[in-house]
């Protein structure tokens, strides 16, 4: 275990910039820490003395975390710090909303226009509806993750793109299905329709497999994508932190929290020696 | 119009001057080649015999300001396993270093007179 993990784990807990930039910082200061302190070593200092120079040297104070935070918040907070946070919650929701309704009247505007709507298969509708709560789910996630910078609990969201991308997937495949049994029967009532039917089954199916088919690869790659990045820093994180390596499927639990999910006690805040950077040996 | 005692007519900023002091040491530090940020700490440390010193990680919101601003580029490197940081000068950062070098001289220059002229003032 390295010597300098209890103040990694310290300085951990005490930074509140976003998760990357917190990796970032810790990587660089754990590197830092022992090379300082391996170059105090080959001056001919003590371990003991060499470690507890490099920490007063390089482990920022109170102050110094504070002008951290200020210099990583993320440009959203900065624009949005005179909003209370109750009401930023309100405002978000609300274009969250809006977004929604927007992509709903969008796509039906399209399609109204579009000729071949006339031979779509009825489930084209519930696919396109569950495509645009799809959208919602993805425009949320990545507000959250890539503009708010909030790393916290991400597996909700990614449980919910997941779902509906599936549901979307299904609801495709269930009506190409239905559309087909349908026709069978009309089909076995007045085999004399079969040339036309036939052809019309197949054009609605292709629309409306091609349509679930995009939305759920598009939700797909909005799980796989920013699953898998979180789960390179929290990785990195765990790596840092010596904490127990973080798995994709973690994801779907809390990846952010490893060490209270093993059980791992906090550890205690070090104790610092007063020694500043070169004083003579 | 220029402010008699204030170098180059500009308002003197106590705050600002200590900050820029800083980046210039980082600036100067780093005009030797790229270093790690522990490396920074120790040459500065080192060249100005002990005067200027980094203690409790107050190097690190510099190097991340200066790097923000474009004066110093901070890239990650990968060896025997580690991941690294280092930093070099930017163009900017350099023609920042020649121009506070100048202004910083000039005050000090300001200083040293004042404190010439208060020496000669019997008590």
């Amino acid at each position: 275990m390295s010597a300098f993990l209890p103040t990694l784990r310290r300085l951990d807990r005490d930074l509140s910039v976003p998760l990357p930039d917190r990796v970032r910082i810790l990587r660089e200061l754990e590197f830092d820490l022992k090379a300082l302190s391996g170059e105090f070593e080959t001056r001919g200092m003590p371990a003991e003395e060499a470690r507890a120079r490099a920490l007063d040297a390089l482990v920022p104070d109170g102050a110094t975390l504070r002008e951290l935070d200020r210099l990583h918040v993320p440009h959203y907070r900065r624009l949005t710090r005179h909003f209370s946070p109750g009401r930023l919650r309100t405002i978000e929701r609300s274009a969250l909303v809006l977004a929604t309704v927007a992509v709903l009247l969008a796509e039906t505007l399209l399609l109204l226009r579009a000729d071949w709507l006339r031979h779509a298969s009825p489930f084209l509708w519930p696919v396109l509806g569950l495509g645009a709560f799809l959208f919602a789910a993805i425009a949320a996630q990545s507000f959250r993750l890539w503009i708010k910078h909030d790393h916290q609990d991400p597996a909700a969201n990614f449980r919910t793109i997941l779902l509906l991308s599936g549901l979307t997937l299904a609801t495709g495949v269930f009506g190409v299905l239905a559309d087909f049994f349908r026709l069978a029967g009309i089909l076995e009532a007045e085999p004399g329709l079969a040339g036309s039917l036939l052809l019309e089954w197949l054009f609605g199916s292709c629309v409306l497999l091609s349509f679930s088919l995009l939305l759920a690869l598009a939700g797909g790659l909005a799980w796989f994508i920013p699953a898998h990045w979180l789960a390179l820093v929290s990785g990195a994180r765990a790596e840092l932190l010596g904490h127990p390596p973080v798995l994709r499927a973690d994801i779907f639990a809390n990846p952010l929290r490893p060490a209270e999910q093993t059980g791992r006690t906090p550890d205690p805040a070090p104790t610092h020696h007063p020694a500043s950077l070169g004083e003579p040996s | 119009m220029s402010k008699p005692g204030t170098p180059g007519g500009q308002e003197f900023d106590a705050q600002g001057f200590a900050r820029g002091i800083h980046e210039l040491l980082v600036l100067a530090a780093l005009r030797e080649g790229p270093r790690h940020g522990y490396q920074i700490a120790l040459d500065v440390e080192a060249h100005s015999n002990g005067v200027f010193r980094f203690r409790h990680g107050t190097l690190y919101p510099i190097l991340h300001r200066m790097d923000a601003k474009g004066l110093i580029h901070g890239r990650w490197s990968s060896g025997k396993g580690r991941r690294k940081k280092v930093y070099s000068l930017t163009d900017g950062g350099r023609r920042h270093l020649s121009g506070e070098a100048d202004r910083v001289q000039d005050i000090m220059s300001g200083l040293m007179r004042m404190l010439r002229r208060a020496r000669k003032v019997p008590a």
